[in-house]
């Protein structure tokens, strides 16, 4: 095979892996603190693109004359803290009542919360049952290499969520906070026994969850330059699978699932005599492999570690 | 003198089920003021109740004057209350450092959680050299260093102790009761709960007997360590 191929689909891979893991280190914070599974958190992926999508048309409508990367900045975190928001209302609304529920009750509850989050964007966001064009925010500035075309934007995409990733990994294993959220990921009951806001806790987690979820979005809606109401569900899908084959709970697990899990599409593309079209199907059947041999995960511990 | 804590008439339940009935109970400031009882007395529910971690059905909690029953736990800690709970619960994957730093998790000053640091470090020198191990890999009796330091970490006013003696060797019993009249003595309230009637009594000042989720006798110590009620709370 042609390297300069194999170079556009390492790309690729990498972009993949990076949404992954965006969407992978929400699942393990979730279930880290709440022993909870939220499965609307695919569904907060959508929301962010869709959420990037209308700032970027409000943005247009109020000030047209604005300088892209100020719109790009602003798209991004209006956005982000946009389902940051959200993903704190879900917590206290929907997963903080159903606590003393069996943990099923929650599972069922976020999953119907997602098909109304799809529905209402499908109803409510004009034409939304059709695809969207996202606007190319990023500058289109590439490099040859043989080739493989090497794109700026791709880059920045790469960069800017592997920083998010570093940031939330460095709040939670260096800061008083993360801390706290630690403490209460591995006995709830102690931490608040030490003096920590339990419900404070659960709704920053689920804010920088929500808001590392809706980056995923912004950059899936930028690296297609489409987004639909609909695309949540298969990246939530991955995005849990790939918390579970890397060990839920851990969020190196995540990052690394994450990776997994895009380069097992990739492989599957790429190196398996069958149609492209089945990459899912290889890579789904990998994760079972992988469950069978790493029960709990590749990075987890004799038992399942948190956070 | 203002009492350090008073407890007025607390009822508690879990569901339909009493555990808690009309407790009432007043600890003097700087004394070890015990609480004795079988498995499945209520104690560690009344310990709940005091914390905040799970609201009294009835009844009012004075602490320095001032009622706390319905604050959340993080307010109550924030009042000046600390507690060493049953079975330790250290954050087993934290550092000792790290778990140390939970207990002092309101404390803004840097400054005076250094210092509180050093003085637990005094106490217990085997936590100083392996702070930075993970607490979940120590020996039992090295999380229990863990966890009373955890508790000395905030310098409450009121330190409310759990079961200190469960699952530990005898030697490690001796030497934790060592530790809590030391901290008695330096002038921190203490409210001791505990099953080990012998070793509680010889080091509080002031007991009471809970049964069935009812104090059945209180007194001095001296006086409880001969009195009929206690022996029947435990076996009749």
């Amino acid at each position: 095979m042609d390297i300069s191929l194999l170079l556009q689909f390492f790309i690729n891979g990498c972009m993949l892996g990076m949404m992954y893991a965006l969407v992978a280190v929400g699942f393990t914070l979730f279930f880290g603190v709440l022993d909870v599974i939220v499965f609307s958190h695919g569904d907060s992926v959508m929301v962010g693109a869709f959420a990037g999508l209308s700032f970027y048309l409000l943005c247009m409508y109020l000030s047209p004359g604005m300088p892209v990367w100020l719109v790009t900045l602003f798209v991004s975190f209006a956005g982000m803290a946009f389902v940051a928001g959200f993903g704190m209302l879900v917590s206290r609304f929907v997963i903080m009542p159903l606590r003393s529920a069996p943990a099923l009750n929650t599972l069922l509850a976020t999953m119907m919360l997602g098909t109304v989050m799809r529905e209402a964007v499908r109803l409510f966001f004009p034409d939304g049952s059709n695809p969207k064009p996202f606007p190319r925010l990023l500058p289109d500035w590439s490099w040859k290499f043989g080739g493989a075309l090497l794109r700026f934007d791709n880059i920045a995409l790469f960069i800017a969520g592997g920083l998010l990733i570093v940031g939330v990994a460095l709040l939670i294993n260096h800061t008083r906070l993360g801390m706290a959220i630690r403490a209460v990921a591995q006995d709830a009951e102690a931490a608040q026994i030490m003096g920590v806001d339990f419900p404070f806790i659960v709704l920053l987690t689920f804010a920088i969850g929500s808001a590392v979820a809706a980056f995923a979005g912004l950059m899936n809606g930028l690296y297609y330059n489409e987004i639909n109401f609909n695309l949540g569900l298969l990246l939530g899908v991955i995005g849990f699978s790939s918390a579970v084959i890397g060990g839920l709970g851990n969020i190196y697990g995540a990052i690394l699932g994450g990776f997994v899990f895009a380069f097992l599409q990739v492989f599957g593309t790429v190196a398996m005599p069958f149609s492209s079209a089945y990459k899912d199907v290889f890579a789904f059947g990998v994760v079972i492999v992988l469950m069978a041999i790493f029960p709990t995960g590749i990075l987890s511990e004799r038992q399942s570690q948190r956070v | 003198m203002r009492q350090a804590l008073t407890l007025n008439h607390i009822s508690a339940a879990y569901g339909k089920a009493d555990v808690l009935s009309d407790v009432s109970l007043t600890m003097e400031p700087g004394r070890i003021t015990c609480l004795l009882g079988a498995n499945g007395a209520g104690k560690s529910t009344l310990i709940k109740v005091l914390l905040g971690l799970l609201k009294p059905r009835a009844g009012e909690i004075f602490f320095e004057g001032e009622n706390i029953a319905g604050l959340q736990p993080h307010e109550i800690i924030g009042r000046g209350i600390a507690c060493i709970p049953e079975g330790r619960r250290i954050f087993p994957k934290m550092t000792v450092e790290e778990n140390l730093y939970m207990g002092a998790y309101q404390e803004p000053s840097t400054e005076r959680i250094r210092k509180k640091m050093a003085e637990v470090y005094a106490l217990f020198p085997r936590l100083q050299e392996r702070r930075a191990q993970l607490a979940g890999t120590m020996s039992g009796g090295e999380q229990a260093m863990v966890s009373i330091g955890r508790g000395l970490m905030p310098s409450p006013r009121l330190l409310i102790i759990d079961e200190p003696s469960l699952g530990l060797s005898p030697v490690l019993v001796s030497d934790n009761f060592r530790i809590i009249r030391r901290i008695g003595e330096a002038g921190t309230s203490v409210f001791l709960v505990e099953q080990n009637v012998r070793q509680t009594l010889a080091i509080s000042s002031y007991g009471y007997v809970l049964s069935q989720g009812r104090i059945v006798a209180r007194g001095n110590a001296r006086d409880l360590r001969d009195d009929e009620a206690v022996r029947e709370a435990y076996f009749g």
